[in-house]
């Protein structure tokens, strides 16, 4: 394959240039610019920052909740998409139109009033508080916020692939004796599943880099219901830069590894299938 | 009986894409449904394969009634035209597919596996996906794949589309050496009547989800029922002919029909001539059957093995009337000749030729032609571009001749025109329109149509008849009229008194039905009133837009007595079928 393929559009040199420049101004050098700032640090001093008690725990808090969250929307993300390529219902352009609200909403917004309606004595919150269940100011809360955030990338991911199932496939594997489980397993789940795992990425990216919404909800106690990009927040209030970047390249390292870990899945899947093939 | 429809109706935002279809299948039998398409035969397949629910009526597969029964549990085997196999599959995971669901051992899998590729001729081809194989080949490992768990039957629709004319050819054989080998019952749908006729022991004709006629290939061929069938299964000249004890009378001349029948009174029929049975010659000396007229050759065109001529037809005034018009509004006869004929006699465009007719086929359908009949010729101009009657005309692809009668109606006046009333007449619903018709069907009128000036066209036809005497003829015209409907047959039958009547009416509603199934092959439904005819008429067709009433009569002064009121000034299309005396 030649570096240069044709193309009907003309200007290759100028677009590949466009290209490779805005990278670099807007994604490769302010991360540069991070590392930096971390590797002027001495090094014990960046262990001590990064390995603190509080910092693992909003590691684990950060990545844990929004785990969940993805995982959440790509069973849910799911069904609504599915319910709405496959279902002819009154409402169903307005519902279309509600997915889209968490994208253009100000994620402050959407913590404050999830906020409202978790609170202890919030609509729903004052019901959940008899049972023992705190949903505000809990890790729960967060959990919840982040699912809000990152339900519409879930969905939307999915909804063309839904679309491209053929209709025929099910009832090809209908007459051939197979039940609505074994079709959806194995005729519907295997030709979404490319989507599915887009759609948890982009939720799981998403839900890392989450702040406004959560902050509102999370009570961002220490060591409990703090988030890493709070922490980081509360480094740099305290004008501590280097510690932030510190932070910063930690979530960066990590949110790298686990994307790179699910395209590798993705790709390894693509080449079973091509192998099967010969 | 492999498979059993028994008045199988399925409808779409209420209008019946299936109706009252009934139907039986023998054993290892290869059927084929065929129709243009939108007459409802993909549907009938899928309610078959239990893919979509029916509305109405019973299906069976070997006796085994499985009308709500779901289609993983039906045991048939279903090839759809888009092939339909599973793209993240190979084949051989593509065929194993319901064995796998039947939890069947790796090695029995792989072994039945072999067997099918062997049958549809892929051995080798296991590891493939799909995309990587022509549509000929996916073709036949959906084939495979469908046959795999041993289906009683095997449906195929139009499986042939989208594959170009020699890789349909080869599957055709395929398919049916397939179908032999095995002895398996199978339906085929499809719009090809070049391959019906190729693949079929029997054909279901189907149009506006009807299911026309069915028979074998040669018999339908050469002994349609209906226009529908006569002009679909192959190109067919549609004649208006008289029924003489002579023969068929077609223009001045008389031809000696294939199917004789002394002693019926004269009468205008639809005669079919298929294009293969004209012959022309320079004279009529030269031709060997039995002259028809002269025409001029209009257009010649060569098709490879057969040559296809349009001749207009001369005779003026005792030209044969040819019942289809084409484009320009003037008929054409269509004439095809093989490479010998040619060779005896060349034409040319411009020529005038002799025309023979080899073969005439009578069509058994009562409705002919149309006359629009009205007091001026400004009303009859107007009544013929009524737009139910011009709908109704194209349909049965036949014309509508004009008749002026200025003293319609008048008591004791006569007849202004001189010649018998042929086919259906047509008169105007207005408000002394009861009057109007009987003065008609007391000078002859056989069939009279009541046209209101709006009205859709239907989609349910109300029938009654008067007197039992009537109920023959009232079915016969009934058929037909539905053949060329979208609509649904509704038998009413209504009684005077509750007590009295009810168990003679509900035999009576038995008899109807079975009769009109038997004889026309017309199903419909029954309902059963009490109380005044025109009433509860009147109110039955109040109840419903787009309803049509075909009522059948013997007697006329009772029949102007009690459906004055639904006549005069009345909404709806009527068609009175009368076969009393005059």
């Amino acid at each position: 394959m030649s570096f240069r393929l044709p193309s009907v559009l003309p200007g290759f040199g100028l677009t590949f240039g466009f290209t490779t420049f805005f990278l670099s101004a807007i994604v490769l050098l302010p991360l540069a610019a991070l590392v930096l700032a971390a590797a002027s640090m001495h090094w014990s001093d960046f262990v001590h920052v990064v390995l603190s008690p509080r910092a693992l725990g909003s590691y684990r808090l950060s990545f844990g909740a929004s785990f969940l969250a993805a995982a959440i929307n790509l069973v849910f993300g799911f069904i609504i998409a599915w319910t709405l390529v496959r279902y002819e219902f009154p409402g169903r352009g307005l519902i279309d139109a509600l997915i889209d609200m968490p994208f253009a909403l100000p994620t402050a917004v959407s913590g404050i009033a999830l906020t409202t309606v978790f609170a202890h004595n919030g609509w729903i919150g004052r019901y959940l508080e008899p049972w023992g269940v705190k949903v505000a100011y809990t890790w729960l809360g967060v959990t919840l916020a982040l699912t809000l955030i990152t339900m519409p990338f879930a969905v939307r991911a999915v909804q063309p692939a839904l679309l491209e199932v053929q209709r025929d496939l099910e009832e090809a594997a209908e007459t051939l004796g197979a039940h609505r489980f074994y079709v959806f397993r194995h005729i519907i789940l295997p030709t979404v599943l490319p989507a599915l795992l887009t759609g948890f990425t982009l939720a799981f990216a998403r839900a890392l880099g989450e702040y406004g919404s959560v902050i509102f909800i999370a009570g961002n106690l220490p060591m409990k219901t703090e988030i890493t990009p709070l922490l980081i927040v509360i480094h740099l209030e305290e004008f501590d830069y280097q510690g932030a970047a510190a932070l910063g390249l930690v979530m960066l390292g990590i949110s790298f590894v686990v994307l790179l870990a699910i395209n590798l899945l993705q790709a390894w899947g693509r080449r079973r299938h091509v192998r099967a093939a010969h | 009986m492999s498979i059993t429809l028994d008045q199988v109706t399925k409808r779409y935002a209420g209008a019946p894409v299936v109706n009252d279809v009934s139907l039986d299948i023998g054993d290892g039998e290869f059927f084929v449904l065929l129709g243009p398409s939108g007459s409802g035969k993909s549907t009938l397949l899928r309610a078959i394969a239990g893919l979509s629910g029916v509305d109405h009526g019973r299906i069976a597969l070997h006796g085994r009634d499985v009308t709500h029964v779901a289609a993983r549990k039906r045991g048939v085997g279903l090839v759809f035209q888009n092939y339909a196999l599973f793209g993240h599959m190979t084949v051989a995971e593509n065929i194993e597919f319901a064995l796998r669901v039947r939890h069947m051992r790796a090695k029995a899998r792989r072994q039945r596996r072999q067997e099918l590729l062997r049958l549809v001729a892929l051995e080798g081809l296991d590891q493939r996906l799909p995309a990587q194989l022509s549509g000929g080949q996916q073709q036949r490992v959906a084939v495979a794949r469908a046959l795999a768990h041993k289906p009683e039957v095997l449906l195929l629709d139009e499986p042939f589309g989208a594959l170009d004319a020699k890789i349909r050819e080869e599957l055709r054989r395929t398919i049916r050496q397939v179908q032999r080998e095995l002895g398996i019952t199978t339906v085929l749908v499809t719009h090809d009547q070049e391959e019906a006729f190729a693949m079929a022991d029997r054909i279901g004709i189907m149009n506006l989800g009807r299911l026309l006629e069915l028979g074998a290939p040669h018999d339908l061929y050469s002994r349609p029922a209906t226009r529908f069938v006569a002009t679909f299964l192959g190109a067919a000249n549609l004649i208006l002919a008289r029924r003489t004890p002579d023969g068929i009378q077609m223009g001045a001349n008389t031809v000696a029909a294939a199917e004789s029948s002394p002693g019926v009174h004269e009468h205008e029929v639809v005669a079919v001539v298929r294009p293969e049975e004209v012959e022309v010659a320079a004279s009529r000396d030269g031709l060997s059957s039995g002259y028809f007229a002269r025409g001029v050759v209009h257009e010649v065109a060569f098709t490879g093995a057969l040559e296809s001529l349009r001749l207009r037809l001369e005779d003026g005034a005792q030209a044969p009337l040819l019942a289809q018009a084409d484009g320009e509004g003037s008929a054409s006869l269509l004439v095809t000749r093989t490479q010998h004929e040619q060779r005896g006699f060349e034409v040319h465009p411009g020529q005038s030729v002799a025309i023979g007719v080899r073969r005439v086929h009578v069509l058994p359908t009562p409705l002919s032609s149309f006359t629009a009949c009205a007091a001026s010729a400004a009303l009859t101009d107007t009544l013929s571009r009524q737009p139910l009657l011009a709908e109704l005309a194209v349909r049965m692809k036949t014309r509508i001749a004009m008749r002026t009668e200025p003293q319609l109606g008048v008591a004791d006046a006569a007849c202004a025109v001189d010649s018998p009333f042929v086919g259906t007449t047509a008169i105007a619903s207005q408000t002394d329109c009861a009057q109007r018709a009987e003065w008609l069907l007391r000078r002859g009128a056989k069939d009279l149509l009541v046209l209101p000036e709006h009205a859709p066209v239907p989609q349910r036809v109300l029938i009654h008849w008067m007197d039992e005497a009537a109920r023959s003829a009232t079915l016969a015209v009934s058929a037909s009229v539905l053949r060329h409907l979208s609509a649904e047959a509704v038998y009413v039958g209504i009684f005077p008194e509750q007590s009295a009547g009810a168990q003679h009416g509900m035999r009576e509603l038995l008899d109807a039905r079975s009769e009109a199934q038997l004889a026309h092959g017309l199903e419909m439904r029954t309902e059963l009133r009490f109380g005044d005819v025109a009433q509860q008429l009147a109110r039955r067709l109040a109840e419903a837009p787009a309803q049509m009433l075909i009522v059948g009569v013997t007697e006329l002064t009772r029949f102007a007595q009690a459906l004055r009121g639904l006549l005069d000034g009345g909404q709806w299309p009527v068609l009175i079928v009368y076969r009393g005396s005059p």
